[in-house]
């Protein structure tokens, strides 16, 4: 295989760490080192051509390479059977609907928020359950943070550089979750958004640090889901008044009631839409009256449609703890799905 | 134990972009303005253009602002620079 990358010599395993860290090529945790093997066996397992073009980012117009993104999955602790996921994820961070320069530049400081569905989520071991939005599981730990060296490194997100975040999140070290298809009843959300049955997926969303949230007294699905609806007022207030993609984590010992009384997805979706709202007259109770203006009664909802919610079964067995994670910045950014290995172009040339 | 790693960098450098010729003096100028449209840059473009207008000469402002503050420039805006002598932008957080 022949890999176009600059190599360099390095003496033992501290000299690797040195040297990618002096250069501002880590996020500041240590690295596996890229070496050709690793690199060519990320590229053989994903049938990917080292020059085959992921995409470009239009703004700077930077090309970005299978080669190079594989380089970055390893630095990650990717193994080869992870890379196709990030490869794929990648390709959709790329599609114009998500706008990942803003979503990276931006003094907003999102994180890219990955989530897995289908068969691959099995065979990576990723798992939904136990800590789902933490370090639940080596395959969701390493996809997550690969997004994040690629961009540091292929694009030059760096903070203070390309990166203009105020702030960010710990989400931008990794920030990816597997759907718990096996415990639910519900259609998995890359299904809820026209991927077909069994087909595996990543989506990807330009999202804002999870907001926990508990409701453990009640049974009735819209006392539940208005706990979630009213997490997405406060971010309405405290945060930001556009409507985008929000993702509802919604763990099994919630959901169980949830889909007891009969209710999917859809009809959680239909119910948050109608309840997560607010007035922009609200803004002034949080210290933010100055731009209320002459707009007090305008009414303000957290979610365009319905199909903007994306609602995510993912969770340890107990416990009411779920989750609102907000959009970078409302419809700026739009969440994308895509299926892995369903580009026909992507076999490498036979000979 | 000896490594040979791999660059993780683009290497490539995007594609540069050219500077226009920069004008010896803006009296008489036209110079445009693309504002990302946030709350701040608001006073800050109308300040500049009184001082533009007052203390260099500069003949006409023309103030654009960008439908969306987190993308580049719209085409339109990006068309119109070609008739316009200076241009200034900038973000107003």
């Amino acid at each position: 295989m022949n890999l176009a990358s600059k190599t360099y010599e390095a003496g033992d395993i501290a000299s690797v760490q040195e040297l990618y860290h002096s250069n501002g090529w880590t996020d500041g945790l240590p690295i596996v080192p890229p070496t050709r093997d690793a690199v060519e066996a990320c590229l053989d397992w994903a049938m990917t051509p080292p020059d085959q073009l992921v995409g470009i980012e239009p703004v700077r117009a930077q090309a970005v390479t299978a080669e190079k993104l594989a380089i970055n999955a390893v630095m990650a602790g990717c193994l080869p059977m992870h890379f196709p996921a990030v490869l794929t994820a990648f390709t959709a961070m790329l599609h114009p609907d998500f706008l990942l320069h803003g979503a990276t530049a931006s003094t907003g400081g999102c994180a890219i928020f990955v989530v897995l569905n289908g068969p691959v989520r099995l065979e990576l071991g990723a798992a939904g359950s136990f800590n789902a939005l933490g370090n639940s599981d080596r395959a969701t730990a390493t996809i997550g943070r690969a997004l994040r060296l690629a961009l540091i490194n292929i694009l030059e997100v760096r903070p203070g550089g390309i990166d203009r975040s105020t702030i960010g999140h710990p989400g931008k070290f990794t920030f990816c979750v597997a759907e718990d298809e096996e415990d639910t009843a519900w259609l998995p959300l890359a299904q809820q958004r026209g991927m077909p049955p069994g087909a595996s997926a990543v989506t990807v969303m330009a999202a804002g640090a999870p907001r926990q949230i508990m409701n453990e007294w009640t049974t009735q699905p819209e006392e539940i889901l208005e706990t979630f609806a009213a997490e997405m007022r406060a971010n309405l207030r405290h945060y930001s008044l556009h409507a985008g993609n929000y993702a509802l984590i919604i763990p099994k010992q919630l959901r169980e009631h949830i889909q007891a009384a009969g209710w999917s997805k859809a009809d959680i979706a239909a119910f948050i839409h109608e309840r997560a709202r607010i007035p922009r007259r609200e803004w002034a109770d949080v210290g933010k009256g100055a731009v209320v203006r002459d707009r007090g009664d305008t009414i303000y909802p957290a979610l365009e449609s319905q199909d903007h919610l994306l609602v995510i079964a993912a969770g340890g067995p107990a416990g009411g703890f779920g989750a609102v994670i907000p959009p970078w910045l409302g419809n700026k950014s739009r969440a994308v799905t895509m299926a892995i290995g369903a580009c026909v172009d992507c076999e490498p040339a036979k000979g | 134990m000896a490594f040979q790693v791999l660059d993780p960098t683009n290497e490539a450098a995007p594609p540069a972009g050219l500077l226009a010729p920069r004008p010896g003096s803006l009296r008489g100028k036209t110079v445009g303005f693309i504002s990302n449209g946030k709350e701040g840059t608001k006073g800050y473009f109308a300040h500049l253009d009184r001082m533009l207008r007052e203390s260099f000469g500069v003949a006409q402002v023309v103030s654009r602002v960008k439908s969306n503050y987190s993308a580049p420039a719209d085409g339109y805006i990006v068309t119109e620079i070609a008739n316009w002598d200076a241009v200034i932008t900038g973000i107003g957080d």
